[in-house]
């Protein structure tokens, strides 16, 4: 048990300094001991200013990379599949497509997140609709749904965008994620989400547990896998909806962390949950930071980050896979 | 046809699952290999079939390596039938017969005209005529085992090797296929097959391989090396070995369980 | 008596593909403002307009669309026969991310130097070999394939929409029309490059395809039958790299294509095999209507080819996974 705490203090200070670092970095420079002044209220209210700008996005990055991370467990966990995203879900596309008609056909503008929250949520239900009735064991057939209903809405956004100028300069911004330029109204708007997800995902630790030695073990120990598979899809489309509604489409922070997380959590769910729920923000800020010193004076999207960071290690993790696969 | 190893080494990942091992095939007999799991009795198989490349070592065949053979003219002389061979979706019985035929067929002569008749004489062979446009997918289990010993068949080599062929059939069919091999041989083919059951080989096999730890513990004909030693010493199995009343060929009874006691 | 029904119904299927191909060709061809009456197709040599729509407009947007699906369609026939995945394709290691990831730098970096199709091809090949080189087992292990495919292809998209979001507008949306595959305006030149890659190609593909027809017994069995299923399968998967990077080069990454082409081929047949032919027929109908959608759709702007193909390919999907559902075999 004491290994365990050491583990989880050790991740916990991981995090902590990763959000002191989003305080603290940007393209704009500052220090740790500007942030201490601010903190104590004697900064130069010019460096205030720059450094309290940077506590929303650092907000919205911590509730990200939980929903990220949290759905790419739950998605691995009950697929049985260490490649699993919550991409695969088709609220990527869903979010884009509900944007794209509100700005296109509806006459909105600006806040996107209201309509990417009910359109990812909408997608994602509806694969997980189309690939679980029916019984069976439903992982290939969810691919396979995610794939088309990814399909289909992508075309239905390329069309539009391509046809509408002014559609394709809002969505062009928004595929990109990016933590800055976002507000706490919007952390607000997406919370309720994200919670229910987080809730849900709490409960089916155990659930995950037996799922993890097979179909038949697990209803033999008394648990109902199809169930345990059913919500924890449910709260993956949560989770991935309110991080996508929030910061727009991240790429291998949710099927990446999980990984991670596998090395200090063991092969418990509910440990390998509560890890990724800590590693995933720390990640993602971590990125966000990189974004925002390489190029500074300008920024690099923490979503072009994640995908520059995450694919080579990818890359690299494929020449340890066993030779036989 | 005459096949053998020397100094084979083959490794999985680091260590080596056969390790210099020189072994000759008897010619003309009805070799079974046994062994408790992870012996390396299956990977010696995939070596003689040309499916394994060894790491040091060769396999002869014909007194020339096996790897100097271009890959169709050794599938002319030895065939392998794996332990998971896969039916391509659709295929009839005597489609996959007919893929048996592919290391006769050169680039330019895609059709041989013995085709049909190794084909008709490999269904006949193993009691398959009747199916021959049936979907191999639909076939029982018994039925698609003898497909898959048909298609080896149509192969027409002087050398058989089966990988655990009687894995997933039930009992009855289990001795349906040995008795098949068993004929197969009589028809002056060289059988090696690798067996799980220890009594089942006893009976049928002409020539037995023993196996443990990646090399050869005892060979020669049943009768003479199946003892209660070999068995405890292999498999760590306390039995007795009697005489098959039937057969007369070793039968090990294990020593585990309750001894009967009188009413 | 042994019968081979086999060659009689595929011998049916591809005289059937044929005959709708030519019939797609004449429609794309005479329907439309533009589109040429049935006499003055026979009318030879063409003059004045015909001539204009023939040499011009469409004649050399057909012959490339057929190509580029018969290249995309044999492609993935390939893929999916080497690792055994319906979800096969060169698409899904990457290559066609890699290619508009390629145009997208070309676009930004060094705009009006390097001609955007050039740039595809370099992508392409980037990715591809990004992949042999990442997997350290080359194109030998499907498994890893797909793997460092999924890498790739990450990469790829950040790329494209970086570059998309970063230069001004009217660049972007050209640039996302070309990252969607697109027949409009093409040349001869065109049209002879990816039929001289596929008259390339094809006699490798031939000398192949037995072998390809021994791998779908498995690996063992295949070696065993001297039909070496290791050397064919990097044969196979270089090979269908090619095909999928001439179509790429001209006419941009086309998706869905590759994927269901094959899928529709063994479904026409229900035969086994790797349906090579038939698939590469499949994949230039396929092309070929979907292009003759963009032509003629009743809209008001031209969208891309590649909008339909993935439009149709996604409802593809779904019949297929409504039809695999009532069977129950999903």
């Amino acid at each position: 048990m004491t290994r365990f705490l050491t583990k989880l203090i050790v991740a916990l200070a991981v995090l902590a300094g990763a959000m002191l670092a989003s305080i603290a970095f940007g393209s704009h420079p500052t220090s740790f001991g500007d942030v201490l002044d601010v903190l104590s209220s004697t900064a130069d209210p010019n460096v205030a200013t720059v450094i309290e700008s940077r506590y929303p996005r650092t907000a919205l990055g911590v509730l990200a990379g939980v929903c990220l991370a949290v759905a790419g467990t739950l998605m691995q966990g009950v697929t049985r599949n260490p490649l699993a995203d919550p991409g695969l879900l088709g609220v990527t596309a869903g979010a884009s497509a509900a944007i794209v008609t509100s700005i296109a056909f509806l006459g909105m503008s600006g806040d996107a997140v209201w309509w990417a929250l009910p359109g990812g949520l909408l997608a994602g239900l509806l694969v997980h609709v189309i690939g679980s009735s029916g019984g069976g064991s439903g992982v290939a057939r969810l691919v396979l749904a995610g794939a088309v209903v990814s399909a289909v809405l992508t075309a239905y956004v390329q069309a539009v965008t391509l046809s509408l100028p002014k559609v394709f300069d809002s969505y062009r911004y928004w595929v990109v994620g990016a933590l800055g330029g976002r507000g706490f109204d919007v952390l607000t708007s997406v919370l309720p989400v994200a919670v229910a997800g987080l809730l849900l995902a709490a409960v089916l630790g155990s659930g995950l547990n037996t799922l993890a030695l097979g179909e038949e073990s697990a209803a033999a120990l008394g648990a109902n896998p199809g169930l345990t598979r059913a919500l924890g899809m449910l709260a993956a489309v949560l989770l991935s909806t309110a991080a996508t509604a929030a910061v727009g489409p991240i790429a291998f922070v949710g099927l990446a962390v999980p990984h991670i997380a596998r090395w200090p959590a063991g092969s418990d769910s509910r440990a390998q949950l509560l890890f990724s729920a800590l590693v995933g923000p720390a990640l993602l800020l971590l990125a966000d930071v990189v974004g925002r010193l390489v190029l500074a004076p300008t920024e690099l999207m923490v979503g072009v980050v994640t995908a520059f960071v995450g694919a080579p290690a990818l890359l690299l993790a494929v020449r340890r896979m066993k030779a036989a696969a | 046809m005459k096949i053998a190893t020397r100094n084979l080494t083959i490794s999985y990942g680091g260590a080596p699952v056969v390790g210099d091992l020189t072994l000759d095939i008897p010619e003309g007999e009805f070799t079974m290999i046994i062994g408790p799991n992870g012996c390396g009795k299956s990977t010696l198989v995939k070596a003689l079939g040309r499916v394994l490349k060894p790491d040091s070592g060769t396999v002869e065949l014909d007194g020339r390596d096996l790897w100097s053979y271009r890959g169709r003219e050794a599938a002319r002389k030895v065939a392998l039938l794996p332990q998971n061979p896969v039916a391509p979706e659709g295929i009839t019985v005597s489609g996959l017969v007919r893929r048996g035929r592919y290391p006769h067929h050169t680039l330019l002569r895609q059709w041989s005209r013995d085709d049909e008749g190794a084909i008709a004489a490999a269904l006949e062979r193993t009691g398959l005529s009747e199916l021959a446009d049936a979907q191999a997918g639909q076939l029982s289990g018994g039925q698609r085992q003898r497909a898959w010993i048909a298609m080896v068949l149509a192969q027409q080599t002087g050398l058989l090797l089966l990988d655990e062929p009687t894995t997933f059939l039930d009992i009855s069919h289990q001795y349906e296929l040995l008795e098949l091999c068993r004929d197969l041989h009589d028809e002056g083919r060289t059988i090696v097959a690798v067996l799980h059951d220890l009594n089942q080989a006893a009976r049928f096999a002409t020539h037995l391989i023993v196996m443990n730890g990646g090399t050869v513990v005892a060979q020669g004909p049943p009768s003479r090396i199946v003892t209660t030693e070999l068995v405890r010493d292999v498999f760590g199995l306390a039995c007795d070995v009697l005489p098959d009343p039937r057969t007369a060929t070793p039968m090990v009874v294990p020593h585990a369980g309750r001894v009967a006691t009188a009413p | 008596m042994i019968r081979v029904p086999i060659a009689r119904r595929a011998v049916a299927v591809a005289a059937g593909l044929v005959v709708l191909l030519l019939a797609a060709g004449v429609a794309t061809l005479t329907l439309g403002r533009l589109g040429l009456s049935l006499a003055d197709l026979t009318s030879w040599p063409p003059t004045g307009k015909s001539k204009f729509v023939l040499e011009r407009l469409r004649g050399p947007r057909l012959v490339v669309a057929a190509g580029v699906g018969a290249a995309l369609g044999l492609s993935g026939a390939l893929f999916q026969n080497v690792t055994r995945n319906p979800l096969g394709s060169p698409d899904v290691i990457g290559l066609s991310t890699g290619a508009g990831a390629g145009a997208a730098i070309a676009a930004l970096l060094f705009p009006g130097v390097v001609p955007t199709p050039a740039g595809a091809l370099a992508g392409a090949v980037a990715a591809m070999a990004l992949v042999y080189f990442s997997t350290g087992t080359g194109f030998r292990h499907p498994g890893r394939l797909i793997v460092a495919g999924i890498g790739v292809y990450a990469i790829g998209t950040a790329i494209i929409q970086y570059v998309v979001y970063a230069v001004e507008r009217d660049k972007a949306s050209v640039l996302t029309a070309y990252v969607n595959g697109s027949l409009n305006t093409r040349s001869w030149e065109q049209a002879a490059t990816i039929w001289v890659v596929l008259l390339a190609v094809v006699p490798f593909v031939m000398l192949l395809s037995r072998r390809l027809t021994m791998s779908e017994l498995g690996d063992e069995l295949a070696a065993g039958l001297g039909a070496e299923p290791q050397r064919t399968r990097v044969a196979a998967v270089v090979l269908a790299i090619v095909l999928s990077a001439g179509a790429v080069a001209v006419a941009g990454p086309i998706s869905f294509i590759a994927l269901t082409a094959p899928q529709i081929a063994r479904r026409l047949t229900r035969l086994p095999g790797p349906h090579l032919t038939l698939s590469a027929l499949t994949g230039a109908l396929l092309l070929v209507l979907a292009d003759l959608a963009a032509q003629q759709a009743p809209i008001p702007v031209s969208l891309p080819v590649g909008i339909y193909t993935l439009a149709l390919g996604g409802l593809y999907l779904g019949y297929l996974l409504i039809r695999e559902w009532k069977k129950g075999t999903l």
